[in-house]
C-alpha cells in the first residue's frame, strides 16, 4: 500500500501552503496580467481596421499602420485606385489624433474623415454624422457625457453627437467619425486624403488586388487588412518588448523567491520526518523525489489559480474601466508556464541540497 | 506584575530570525524585489513624464497651436504659416518661430520605431540644441536623428533611411533628445510640409516674450488678438502631455504595482507565519515563564518590520542600481529613482509588515502556553 507522503506534508500545514501558493500565484500573475494587457492593447489598436470592411489598406509609401503614424495621398489616387480592375469600392479618409473636448473633459481620439460616417462600423445610438455632427466611440461619450444630441469640441469647433458607435476604445485613445470634408477644412487639407479603403469585388482575392493596386498606382503601399492588422498589433509588440521581459524577469525572481522560501522553509520543519523515512529504507533519490513533487504541486497549484484570476480580471475589469481590455492567448500561457516551470526547479534547488545531505542515524540522537 | 523575561534585554526576534540564515535572505530576497518592482514602475512611470515633455521644455515659453490645442503631442495643429508676422504683431512678442510636429513611425532593421519628427526653419528657433555629431539640418530630405535610436540601429551622419517614400539622409546626431516612447528627430520644416502634402503650413509657433513680458499674460494677450488659435504656456502644455501620456499607463501600472506589495504582504507573512508555528513550543514556553501577550505580538511583529525594513533598504539598492544600469546599457528609458520616492514605499512596507503579521498574531494568542510541557 503505498503512503501520498508529499501530499499529506504539504496539508499538514495547510495555512503556509496556502500563502506560498497565493505567493507563487501572485508572481505568475505579473506575468500574466502584463502580457493580457499588452495583448488587449493590440486587439484594440486594430478594432477600427477590424471593422471596416476593406479588404485592401491604401497608405502613403511605406506606410502600413495607422496609429502613430501619418499618411497623406493625393485624393485623386482614390479614383485611380476605384478604376482598377476587381475593386468594388475605394473610399477615401482622413485620419488624425486629435482631442475631443466637453467643458473639463476631454479624451484622446483618431478622429476619422469619412463620407459615409463609419460605414460600416455597428451603431449603437444615433445615427451616421451628418456636416457639423460627429459620432462618438461609446466608451468616450460615457467619459464625456457627450449622449446623442449633446455638443463637443474638435479642433476649436463645435460638433453636435449625431450616435454612438460600439466599444472601441483603447488604454491610450478611442475613435470618433466625421465627414470628411469637415475634417479635411479644419486641417486645411483640401485635396489631400490620409487612406484609402478598399473592398474587392466577390472573388477576387485581397492579396493579389494589394498587389495590382502597387504595381498601377506610384507612391503607396497597398496592404491586405489582415497583413495591416497584424502591423499595427506588431507597433505595440515592438515598443514594449524590452518592458514585458524585465517583467517577466521579476516575475520570475519573486516566483524563486516565493516558492522557494515555501518549499524551504516546509522542508526544513520535516528534516525530521525525512530522517524518519531514510532510517526506514527511503533512498535518498525517492526522498528528493519527494521534495520536487511538493515543489511542483504548488507550483502548479499556483500557476492554475494566476489563471484562474486572470480569467477573473478580465471579466471583471471591462466592467470597471471599458478602455482596459485583458486578452489571455494561449501563447502566454505556455510562456508563463514555462517560467512556473523554471521557478519550480530553481526554487526546489536549496530544499534538495538539505534532503541529500540529511543522516538517517540524526533520528535516534534525540 | 513584571514578566520575568525583559524581551528588551535579550534579543528573541532577532535571534529567531537569524537563526534560520538561508531563510531570512530569501525572505529579504522575495520582499526587496516586489520593492524593487514597485521602485521601478513608479519610476518608469516618472520617467516617461520628464521624458514627454523633453522638446517642449527646451523651447520657447508660449506655444501658439490651431484653436482647441492643448496638447503638442497626439494632437493634430494645422495653421497657415502666414500667421507668424501676425502673432510677431502683438505686444510683447519678441519673436514667433514656426515649426511643424509629428509622430514617425520610422522602420527600422524591420522592427518599428516611433520618434517624434520637427521640422523647423534652419536658422531659427526649434531645432536640436545639442548635436553630438555632424550638423544641423540645412536642406530638403536632410535629417538629425537621436544619437541613442541612431546606435542602436547602426544609423551614423551619411546613413539614409527611407520615412513614408522618401529617403532622408542623416546629417547630424544630437544627444540629449532620447526617449522612450518619443527620441526626437530634426528636419527642415518644408521636408515635413512635403511629406504631410501641406505646404506653407505650420503646426505651432514658439513664442518668446519680450524682456519683462510674463509668459501667461502674452499667452492670454496672443488668444485674444489672433483668431482660430489657442496660445498656451510650455508648463501648460508639458502637464498636459504628461496627463495624457502617464495618465494612460497609470491604471495597468498602479495595478502592477498592487500586485507587488500583494507578493510583498504574502512573503513577510509567510515567513513569519511559518516561523512562529514551527517554533509553537519555544513561544508556549515563553508564555508559560510570564511573558505577556502583548510582548509575544510585539516579538512577533518586531520580526515583520525587520523584515520589511531590510526588505525595503535592500530593494531601494537595487532599484537604484538598476536604474543606473539601465541609463546606462539602455538610455532610452529613464527610471526616476530618488529618497523622495523611496519613503511612501517604504511605509507602505511597513504597514505590510504589520498587516502581514496579524496572522501569526491570532495563532499566539491561541496558542496554550501549557503546550510547552506536554512533550
Amino acid at each position: 500500500m503505498s503512503v501520498p507522503v508529499a501530499r499529506r506534508q504539504l496539508l499538514a500545514r495547510p495555512g503556509r501552503t496556502l500563502a506560498g501558493l497565493a505567493g507563487i500565484a501572485t508572481a505568475l500573475l505579473l506575468v500574466l496580467v502584463l502580457k493580457a494587457i499588452f495583448a488587449g492593447m493590440e486587439e484594440r489598436l486594430t478594432a477600427y481596421i477590424d471593422g471596416s470592411g476593406a479588404d485592401v489598406i491604401v497608405a502613403q509609401s511605406g506606410v502600413d499602420t495607422m496609429h502613430m503614424t501619418q499618411s497623406a495621398l493625393p485624393e485623386k489616387i482614390a479614383g485611380a485606385i476605384a478604376a482598377l480592375p476587381g475593386v468594388e469600392e475605394a473610399k477615401p479618409i482622413l485620419s488624425v489624433p486629435t482631442l475631443v473636448e466637453r467643458g473639463d473633459r476631454r479624451g484622446i481620439v483618431y478622429l476619422i474623415g469619412d463620407d459615409s460616417g463609419g460605414e460600416p462600423l455597428p451603431l449603437v445610438a444615433g445615427r451616421r454624422p451628418g456636416a457639423g455632427e460627429v459620432l462618438l466611440e461609446r466608451t468616450l461619450a460615457g467619459t464625456l457625457g457627450a449622449r446623442v444630441g449633446s455638443t463637443v469640441r474638435v479642433l476649436g469647433r463645435s460638433l453636435r453627437v449625431s450616435g454612438e458607435l460600439g466599444s472601441m476604445a483603447s488604454i491610450t485613445n478611442s475613435l470618433a467619425v466625421v465627414r470628411r470634408e469637415d475634417l479635411s477644412r479644419l486641417l486645411r487639407s483640401s485635396g489631400v486624403v490620409s487612406y484609402v479603403l478598399v473592398r474587392a469585388r466577390p472573388g477576387v482575392p485581397a492579396e493579389g488586388l494589394a498587389v495590382r493596386i502597387e504595381r498601377a498606382v506610384p507612391g503607396v503601399t497597398a496592404s491586405t487588412r489582415a497583413a495591416f492588422a497584424r502591423s499595427e498589433r506588431r507597433v505595440v509588440g515592438d515598443m514594449s518588448t524590452d518592458i514585458v521581459r524585465a517583467m517577466i524577469f521579476v516575475g520570475f525572481v519573486i516566483g524563486v523567491a516565493v516558492a522557494g522560501l515555501v518549499a524551504y522553509s516546509s522542508t526544513l520543519s520535516q528534516l525530521r520526518d525525512y530522517a524518519v523515512l531514510r532510517a526506514l529504507g527511503l533512498r535518498a533519490k525517492s526522498a528528493l523525489g519527494l521534495v520536487l513533487a511538493q515543489v511542483g504541486a504548488t507550483v502548479a497549484a499556483g500557476f492554475a489559480l494566476a489563471l484562474a484570476l486572470v480569467w477573473l480580471l478580465g471579466l471583471l475589469l471591462p466592467r470597471l474601466a471599458p478602455a482596459l481590455v485583458l486578452v489571455v492567448r494561449p501563447a502566454d500561457v505556455v510562456q508563463a508556464l514555462a517560467v512556473a516551470g523554471a521557478v519550480a526547479l530553481a526554487a526546489a534547488a536549496l530544499p534538495v541540497l538539505h534532503v541529500a545531505r540529511v543522516d538517517p542515524a540524526s533520528v535516534f540522537r534525540r | 506584575m513584571s514578566s520575568t523575561i525583559r524581551p528588551d534585554r535579550v534579543p528573541v526576534a532577532w535571534r529567531q530570525l537569524a537563526a534560520e540564515p538561508a531563510k531570512l535572505c530569501v525572505s529579504i530576497a522575495a520582499v526587496a524585489a516586489a520593492v524593487t518592482l514597485v521602485l521601478l514602475l513608479s519610476g518608469l512611470r516618472r520617467g516617461m513624464g520628464e521624458q514627454v515633455t523633453l522638446y517642449v521644455d527646451h523651447q520657447a515659453p508660449v506655444l501658439v497651436g490651431q484653436s482647441g490645442s492643448r496638447n503638442f503631442l497626439s494632437q493634430v495643429s494645422v495653421l497657415p504659416e502666414e500667421l507668424g508676422s501676425r502673432i510677431e504683431r502683438v505686444p510683447g512678442v519678441a519673436w514667433a518661430a514656426p515649426i511643424g510636429q509629428q509622430y514617425a513611425m520610422l522602420r527600422l532593421h524591420g522592427r518599428r520605431a516611433l520618434a517624434l519628427l520637427v521640422g523647423y526653419d534652419p536658422g531659427k528657433p526649434g531645432g536640436p540644441w545639442r548635436i553630438a555629431s555632424g550638423r544641423a539640418p540645412r536642406f530638403d530630405g536632410e535629417l538629425v536623428l537621436d544619437r541613442v535610436l541612431a546606435s542602436e540601429h547602426g544609423l551614423g551622419v551619411g546613413s539614409t533611411l527611407e520615412y513614408r517614400g522618401a529617403r532622408l539622409r542623416i546629417v547630424g546626431l544630437s544627444s540629449g533628445t532620447s526617449a522612450f516612447m518619443t527620441p526626437l528627430a530634426f528636419a527642415t520644416r518644408s521636408t515635413v510640409n512635403a511629406l504631410n502634402r501641406q505646404p506653407r503650413t505650420a503646426g505651432f509657433f514658439l513664442v518668446r516674450p519680450a524682456p519683462g513680458v510674463a509668459p501667461e499674460t502674452l499667452a492670454r494677450r496672443i488668444d485674444r488678438a489672433v483668431p482660430g488659435v489657442s496660445a498656451l504656456t510650455k508648463e501648460e502644455v508639458a502637464a498636459n502631455d504628461r496627463r495624457l501620456f502617464v495618465g494612460a499607463f497609470s491604471g495597468p501600472l498602479r495595478a502592477m504595482v498592487a500586485i507587488a506589495f500583494a507578493v510583498a504582504i504574502l512573503v513577510i507573512g509567510l515567513t513569519i507565519y511559518s516561523s512562529t508555528s514551527e517554533r509553537s513550543r519555544e513561544y508556549a514556553t515563553l508564555k508559560a515563564v510570564g511573558l505577556p501577550r502583548s510582548a509575544l505580538f510585539r516579538l512577533v511583529a518586531a520580526q515583520a518590520i525587520a523584515l520589511a525594513l531590510g526588505g525595503t533598504a535592500l530593494g531601494a539598492l537595487l532599484g537604484l542600481g538598476a536604474a543606473r544600469a539601465v541609463s546606462a546599457l539602455a538610455p532610452k528609458y529613464l527610471i526616476v529613482v530618488t529618497p523622495g520616492t523611496v519613503g511612501p514605499i517604504a511605509a507602505g512596507a511597513l504597514a505590510t509588515a504589520l498587516a502581514a503579521a496579524l496572522l501569526p498574531a491570532r495563532y499566539l494568542a491561541r496558542l496554550d502556553p501549557a503546550s510547552a510541557f506536554r512533550r
